[in-house]
């Protein structure tokens, strides 16, 4: 476990960067994106059980706080999609390099998910593989669930709000996985296969202050990537 | 052409032989004081960042201000990898304290240091403070505290108000039953030493006020902060009650946040937590 700052002096991101635990065979590398607000919190513990795991089984991993979100620099006001997604793409120019790989996986969870779909759509991405766990589908639906003392700006929920699934599912890479722990009627109008493991969701309060962990949810975003 | 001030370095770091990982946030050297480090501990099994950012904020603010801040994860929560001992998780925890204390004394020359946690942060610091000299002072945030004779009777008077609460007892099924039960079962047992101590049954424990007690006779200095929402205290005096010798020779004060959770959800609730904090350490 290395913890480390990432990016630049003006957006400094805090990370932890597991390196492979084996290293036979192809270098391979996965960046992971946390969810945002409570549900970071929440599923902090999950995310990095999946990078352990991910660790053993050969990857290269790399996880990290967005520009004002957990140990990053930057006030919670000034976290928003778009900086987000440029924060990806940072981490994975820093795993590129640790790791030594020119190409990696991107893993998201829920916000994360989405973010992790932008960057991996765009046309000069070299993401190998992606995988979103839980993605919100409708980002009107999601912004009804955030509570009111959220401390989101209403400039991020406009961002939020503009969140819809099925039409940024046009770019998705070839080798993609969506993996939902909790079946809902809009995953039938995506589209494309979805995978469900059910299981507990990581991102909602399940004990005291922390979501389950998702054990069968992490097998089989493991298997399928190996 | 103007220099851009730097409010406040931050570094990431791995502390003592279990290697936790935890955050050390620096005011720039001019603005330096030669003051306490301050140390916040994990709320639950909540990572360092705190619920809502809050550990972030209040280390970034009191860095500005000129403290040193260190915010690590007890070894198995958070980023921190687990302890491959048998060690109880409490006993795990207050070792995980030395560590860090060792790794700032030997690192930075670091000797005196302020302990800050919420809920189990607030009894892992107030358990651990009297057997390290390096303690200085303590931030609690709605702390354990032991039922006394008035807790139980607002507490009766609360529940009183609802008609369910008289079902549960007619039926046997009444918290407050359970509660007082356990309290004598409790008295009546050989007291609770350390070995035997965790987080569930300290409530009961005499060996809480003798950590209140320790900590006062070497005048570690206390600022004990309560929200509306702690069941374990139904009224303002309560820690006064059941802590005496805390408050002795005024090196306690009392903090009230009546209309925050025990989370600090709220950002104003928040904002006045830290001005609270920065006041507290800058009093003497």
């Amino acid at each position: 476990m290395n913890p480390l700052f990432i990016g630049t002096a003006e957006r400094r991101l805090f990370g932890l960067y597991e390196p492979a635990a084996s290293t036979r065979g192809k270098q391979r590398a996965a960046v992971l994106c946390y969810p945002w607000g409570m549900e970071y919190i929440y599923a902090h513990r999950s995310m990095r059980q999946l990078s352990s795991r991910l660790s053993a089984a050969g990857f290269h991993t790399l996880r990290f706080d967005y520009f004002g979100t957990g140990d990053s620099s930057g006030e919670m006001d000034q976290a928003n999609l778009v900086g987000s997604c440029s924060d990806v793409e940072s981490a994975i120019e820093t795993l590129k390099d640790i790791a030594g790989t020119s190409r990696v996986t991107l893993i998201g969870l829920r916000v994360g998910a989405n973010i992790a779909l932008n960057v991996a759509s765009r046309p000069e991405s070299e993401v190998e593989a992606l995988v979103l766990w839980d993605p919100i589908v409708s980002g009107e639906q999601y912004v009804e669930t955030l509570r009111d003392d959220s401390d989101v700006s209403e400039t991020v929920l406009h961002e939020i709000r503009s969140i819809d699934l099925p039409s940024s599912l046009e770019a998705i890479p070839e080798r993609s996985m969506i993996l939902v722990t909790e079946r809902l009627p809009s995953h039938e109008q995506l589209g494309r296969p979805v995978e469900f493991v059910p299981t507990a969701c990581p991102w909602v309060e399940e004990i005291t202050m922390s979501g389950a962990l998702p054990v069968s949810a992490m097998q089989r975003i493991e298997e399928w990537l190996r | 052409m103007v220099a851009l001030e730097i409010a406040y370095k931050e570094q990431a770091v791995l502390l003592g032989r279990h290697s936790l990982v935890g955050i050390v946030t620096r005011p720039p050297p001019a603005r330096q004081k030669d003051e306490p480090v301050v140390v916040i501990l994990n709320t639950g099994i909540v990572h360092r960042v705190g619920h809502h950012r809050m550990y972030v904020s209040l280390s970034r603010e009191l860095a500005k201000s000129g403290r040193t801040v260190v915010r690590f994860d007890f070894a198995g929560i958070g980023d921190s990898k687990p302890r491959n001992d048998s060690t109880s998780p409490l006993m795990a925890s207050l070792s995980d304290i030395r560590e860090v204390l060792d790794t700032l004394e030997k690192s930075h020359g670091i000797c005196k240091v302020i302990l800050v946690g919420l809920c189990s942060g607030a009894d892992h610091a107030v358990l651990y403070a009297h057997t390290d000299p390096r303690v200085v002072g303590l931030v609690l945030m709605d702390p354990t505290l032991p039922p006394t004779f008035r807790y139980y009777f607002h507490y009766v008077l609360q529940r009183l108000k609802n008609i369910r609460n008289w079902i549960s007892v007619a039926t046997g099924r009444s918290g407050l039953m359970r509660l007082a039960s356990t309290h004598l079962l409790n008295r009546v047992r050989p007291k609770a030493e350390v070995e035997g101590l965790n987080l569930q049954n300290l409530r009961f424990s005499s060996y809480l006020p003798q950590c209140y007690r320790g900590a006062a006779a070497r005048g570690v200095r206390m600022l004990a902060v309560f929200t509306s929402v702690s069941v374990r205290h139904t009224y303002e005096q309560q820690m006064l009650d059941a802590f005496p010798e805390a408050s002795a020779g005024g090196k306690l004060r009392l903090e009230f946040f009546p209309e925050s959770d025990h989370l600090f959800s709220g950002s104003k609730e928040r904002d006045r937590l830290r001005d609270v904090i920065s006041d507290w350490l800058d009093s003497r």
